[in-house]
């Protein structure tokens, strides 16, 4: 039977001498190129010693020469010699497939940080973004949003609106003309008109639109902006209804704690009249931000918005609607104003220019 | 208007401070918009609404004050001087002169004004002339009466002759202005001509001079829009006609030229002499009925008050109530009370708007949006997600623009002489146009971006345009549109340098997305002409058949006038029109069970054969099989002839019931390729 050990010890010492470039490789520097032939090496190495030809693999037929009761651990040892051999092999084989992996893997790594790749993304202009969002404020509150025409006759933009002929809001020469003798609308009350006469009483709109004033454009002026007029006209409104509708959507766009401020004044289409303001939006009412005087409200802590008021009479009767019966509450303000305030924007023609650098800030 | 503190103090008896003053004022709609101190004295900026008249002047002030502390106005009420010559004065229109006094003061020395009166006058901003002109101004800013000094000895016949202007009478103002009158403005004469312009301004002849001994003080009181319409016409605003047009107080006339007459007697030692009031019609106050303040102010303003809280206000403001309590008229002073609610005013603006509630109104329906919005917001967000900021440009352009631009179909009228709206001036050199396009201020925009060196733009406006009807007294037709406009590059989001440079089809494709946002997925596009486009570049915008504008790009003449080097690709489409359509239903069909077969095929012929023409040819034929034609490429150049292209496309084949096979199909591509070969001369490349 050591004839047989012999022999196996045989096949087992010249394995070993073949695999012993490969037991101790060292890989450190070496190309891509160079493990992947040492893994081809490998992988001959293998067939050669692990096969159903290989050396060891003859070796079980030597099990029958030896004597019956050895059988059993010659057995033993032949299959441990064939383990180590599969084994010695794989590991390396395992070595040499880790190395290639990582290495393509960092031949193959990317800058996450580059950016992604996506055509650009336009913007919609201020205006209209700050207008949708009273929108969406004023459609959950009941209101129907409404809007009518830009080149009005003197009936609707004067008129009915309590501004008879002499008045002095007429005479202002704040209103374009047409050659025909048209008024471009100076403010978008005209819609209280056209909706009332559309929808009667009761009725709760918002009329966003463009208005026209002959002013000359300079930082604070503009011939063309925006207003936004809200009406509600009802049996049993009051001012407190005014004053709690501008609080509540000047709330739920500026915040919780957002306080109102009513003061007297005069419009031609309310009585009684009053301008509103609110707390200011970056100093909370305070006046000061980060120890300085707050831009927006000027160190007051106030916001000076728009006009309001009762709807007055005169308004009501034009559109026949008995004001002994009905009362109203109405409210206007001008959204170019109101943005420039909000981004702190110190040239409101910038709105109407129309530059990619200024439209694009907002997202 | 400027007010000065000190001489608030003179008038009535107050112990607030001026910032407690200005509060006070403000909170009750008097709004004090500055306080500046001016030596010893404050001076307030008072922003007055156009309907207070009456505080035009500190007395006016100073009532408001009385009702907010409750204490006692201290000005001298003189009487009546006793009548002098009953000819000094002679009213002929007394529609348009309701009253006129006039006093002479004789043995005036013309000087300098004490340093008082100096002070006085500069602290509101005034500049002093010379005694007797500083005390009228004076007068006019304590009581708010406007007055004129004539120079009695330059009124021809020593007398006042209150008419209308006869048509081109002339007359040289103070300011040493030329003007000529006619039949709607009031002149103050004298036996001869006139020397003043009623309520506007005084004559330069008749005026006071270094060498006036004899003074006529007229105090008058004029219809207030006569004095406007004159003012107007003129193009002449004084202190006086603004104060004349929004209405004095009638009643105060006498008191004004006695105090005045009184200051002239003493500074500049004059002597009173003869007075004469001619006041032909008594005026009356408005009387306002009011069946129930206190129901009134609460149904207005939901604010408690008794009605004899009310009535207090109301006293102390000058409106008095009769015995029931149920007509209060309005003072002299007031212009602006006619109504009860103009007393609620009164009444709530006194008892403070900060004790008014903050009430929401009772419960309602669902609110709404417009019924278009919806579809226009989807419109803006889609525009945007491709690429494109959103303009708003001005709704008026210049003249030079007229015929420049085809505008959306249908909008002008080409048969009438004008078809435009135009403005009757400007505040914008030139843009007297109201825009029948928005293709000029898109371009101007693209043109200020470029200036900024950002020359890969896409941009949109959604806006009305503007045009005449066909009756002369019709308003004007107004549309709402949509126009784009595409130049430059492809800009990747983060990348510094454009991905590849835009054409007519990034245009289309945008419009084409944006149509398909607002519901309409089937617009064609055909073949067109459209003056500001470069032909053959050029294509109609049909939306079920009808044209709704055009898109192209922009013709080399215009591009060379904005200095535009790169191409310009803009559309303009009637918006509105393509709102108003029924967005194409959603039509259904069944997953087909069978696979399809593919065959692309490359047709070589002449470069001017469509796309479209092609499809039509293939679709024309019916084929039940046929399911699809689409566009795989387009070859022009090296290996082909100038006039020919080689258009790829690819057929659909497929059935409902069963798998087709290879013989079937191969048929059927032959059968519709010759077809083409025969209708279009196209034909296979390969
Ligand atoms: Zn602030």
């Amino acid at each position: 039977m050591s004839e047989e050990r012999d022999r196996v010890q045989a096949i087992l010492t010249e394995f070993q001498n073949e695999f012993a470039p490969y037991a101790s490789l060292s890989l450190d520097g070496a190309s891509l190129d160079n493990v992947e032939s040492k893994l081809r090496e490998v992988a001959e190495l293998k067939v050669r010693h692990t096969g159903k030809k290989s050396p060891i693999s003859g070796a079980m037929n030597l099990v029958g020469k030896v004597a019956p009761d050895e059988r059993a651990g010659f057995g033993q040892f032949v299959q441990s010699a064939q383990k180590e051999i599969a084994s010695k092999i794989d590991a390396v084989e395992k070595t040499l497939n880790e190395v290639i992996i990582n290495a393509k893997i960092e031949s193959e790594r990317l800058d996450v940080t580059l950016p992604g790749r996506r055509p650009r993304t336009g913007h919609l202009h201020p205006i209209t973004i700050l207008r949708q969002k009273i929108e969406d404020i004023f459609v959950s509150m009941g209101y129907a949003i409404e809007d009518d025409r830009e080149i009005e006759t003197d009936h609707y933009n004067f008129d009915a609106l309590n501004i008879p002929e002499g008045h002095p809001a007429r005479e202002s020469q704040d209103t374009f003309y047409t050659t025909q003798g048209f008024a471009l609308r100076s403010q978008t009350s005209t819609v209280q008109i056209r909706a009332m006469e559309r929808r009667g009483v009761p009725i709760r709109i918002i009329a966003p639109g463009k208005v026209f004033r002959r002013d000359t454009p300079d930082m604070t002026h503009v011939p063309m902006f925006h207003q936004i007029e809200g009406l509600c006209v009802d049996k049993g409104i009051t001012m407190a209804h005014l004053k709690g509708t501008v609080t509540e959507w000047l709330k739920r766009l500026f915040g919780e704690d957002t306080i109102t401020r009513f003061r007297p004044s005069y419009f031609p289409f309310t009585e009684p009249s009053a301008e509103f303001d609110f707390s200011c939006f970056k100093c909370h009412g305070s006046g000061k931000f980060e120890g300085d005087r707050c831009r927006p409200c000027k160190g007051s802590g106030w916001i000076e918005l728009g006009g309001s008021g009762m709807v007055h009479p005169n308004v009501l009767k034009a559109v026949g609607v008995d004001p002994t019966v009905y009362s109203g509450f109405a409210f206007g303000f001008g959204l170019e104003r109101m943005t420039a305030l909000m981004y702190s924007i110190d040239d409101i023609r910038h709105m109407f220019e129309n530059d990619v650098r200024f439209l694009e800030q907002f997202k | 208007m400027n007010i000065s503190y000190n001489w608030l103090k003179d008038l009535i008896d107050i112990e607030m401070s001026a910032d407690e003053v200005a509060a006070q004022l403000t909170r009750v709609g008097l709004a004090v918009e500055g306080i500046h101190p001016h030596g010893d004295d404050f001076v307030l900026d008072i922003d007055l609404t156009s309907n207070r008249s009456d505080c035009l002047s500190h007395l006016g002030i100073a009532r408001e004050l009385q009702v907010i502390n409750n204490s006692k106005l201290i000005i001298n009420n003189y009487d009546a001087p006793s009548p002098g010559d009953p000819n000094l004065v002679n009213i002929l229109d007394a529609n348009l002169c309701n009253r006129f006094t006039a006093r002479i003061i004789r043995n005036v020395k013309i000087g300098p004004s004490p340093q008082w009166l100096v002070n006085r006058l500069e602290a509101i901003g005034e500049r002093s002339i010379n005694n007797v002109a500083d005390i009228t101004n004076y007068v006019m800013h304590e009581l708010g009466q406007p007055m004129h000094s004539f120079d009695l000895d330059k009124l021809s016949g020593g007398r006042i002759v209150v008419r209308k202007a006869t048509p081109g009478e002339k007359i040289t103002t103070l300011d040493e202005v030329d003007r000529v009158l006619d039949e709607t403005m009031l002149a103050i004469c004298d036996a001869e001509k006139p020397v003043a312009i009623g309520g506007v301004m005084g004559g330069l002849d008749s005026s006071i001079t270094d060498s006036t001994v004899s003074v006529l003080l007229e105090v008058a009181y004029f219809k207030r829009e006569n004095i406007r319409a004159t003012s107007r016409t003129l193009g002449l605003g004084t202190e006086a006609s603004y104060r004349f047009e929004r209405g004095v107080d009638i009643e105060n006339l006498i008191t004004a030229s006695n105090r005045a007459t009184e200051l002239i007697c003493e500074l500049a030692g004059g002597k009173a002499d003869d007075f004469v009031d001619v006041y032909p019609n008594k005026f009356v106050a408005n009387q306002v009925a009011s069946a129930d303040i206190s129901a009134s102010v609460k149904r207005l303003t939901g604010l408690s008050f008794e009605t004899g809280e009310c009535v207090r206000i109301l006293t102390a403001l000058g409106i008095t109530a009769s015995d029931d309590r149920k007509t209060f008229s309005s003072p002299t002073w007031r212009h602006d009370i006619a109504i009860e609610e103009d007393l609620v005013e009164e009444v709530a603006r006194h008892a403070g708007y900060e004790n008014i509630a903050n009430e929401l109104p009772p419960a309602y329906g669902a609110g709404e949006y417009q019924k278009t919005e919806p579809r226009k917001k989807r419109l803006r967000e889609n525009l945007a997600d491709m690429g494109f900021d959103e303009a708003i440009t001005y709704s008026f352009i210049d003249t030079r623009q007229d015929g420049v631009f085809e505008n959306i179909p249908g909008l002008l009228n080409e048969k009438l002489e004008d078809k435009y709206i135009t403005l009757q001036d400007s505040v914008i050199d030139g843009a007297l146009r109201m825009r029948p396009s928005i293709l000029p201020g898109l371009l101007d925009a693209v043109r200020l971006n470029l200036n900024f060196q950002r020359r890969d733009l896409k941009l949109f406006e959604i806006g009305k345009v503007f045009a005449a009807q066909t009756g002369e007294y019709e308003l004007p037709n107004e549309r709402e549109i949509l126009t784009l406009v595409v130049i430059g590059g492809e800009i990747s989001e983060g990348k510094a340098v454009t991905v590849r440079e835009l054409d007519l089809y990034d245009a289309k494709g945008a419009l084409e997305a944006a149509l398909e946002a607002v519901g309409v997925s089937n617009a064609d596009f055909t073949a067109a002409e459209a003056k500001h486009l470069r032909k053959g570049q050029t294509a109609a915008v049909l939306v079920e058949g009808s044209r709704v504008g055009y898109i192209g790009r922009l013709s080399d003449d215009i591009a060379a006038g904005y200095k535009f080097k790169q191409p310009v690709y803009v559309a303009e489409v009637d918006l509105q029109a393509i709102l108003d359509m029924e967005s194409t239903p959603i039509a259904y069909r069944p997953l087909s069970k069978y696979p399809a077969v593919t065959r692309d095929v490359s047709l070589l012929g002449d470069r001017n054969i469509s796309f479209a023409a092609t499809r039509q040819a293939v679709t024309e034929q019916n084929f039940e099989l046929c399911r699809n034609v689409s566009f795989v490429d387009v070859y022009e150049g090296k290996g082909l002839q100038d006039n020919e292209r080689s258009i790829t496309i690819r057929l659909e084949y497929r059935s409902d019931e069963r798998t087709l096979i290879e013989d079937e199909v191969e048929a059927l591509h032959k059968q519709i390729l010759s077809h083409l070969e025969q209708k279009l001369a196209i034909k296979p490349r390969f």
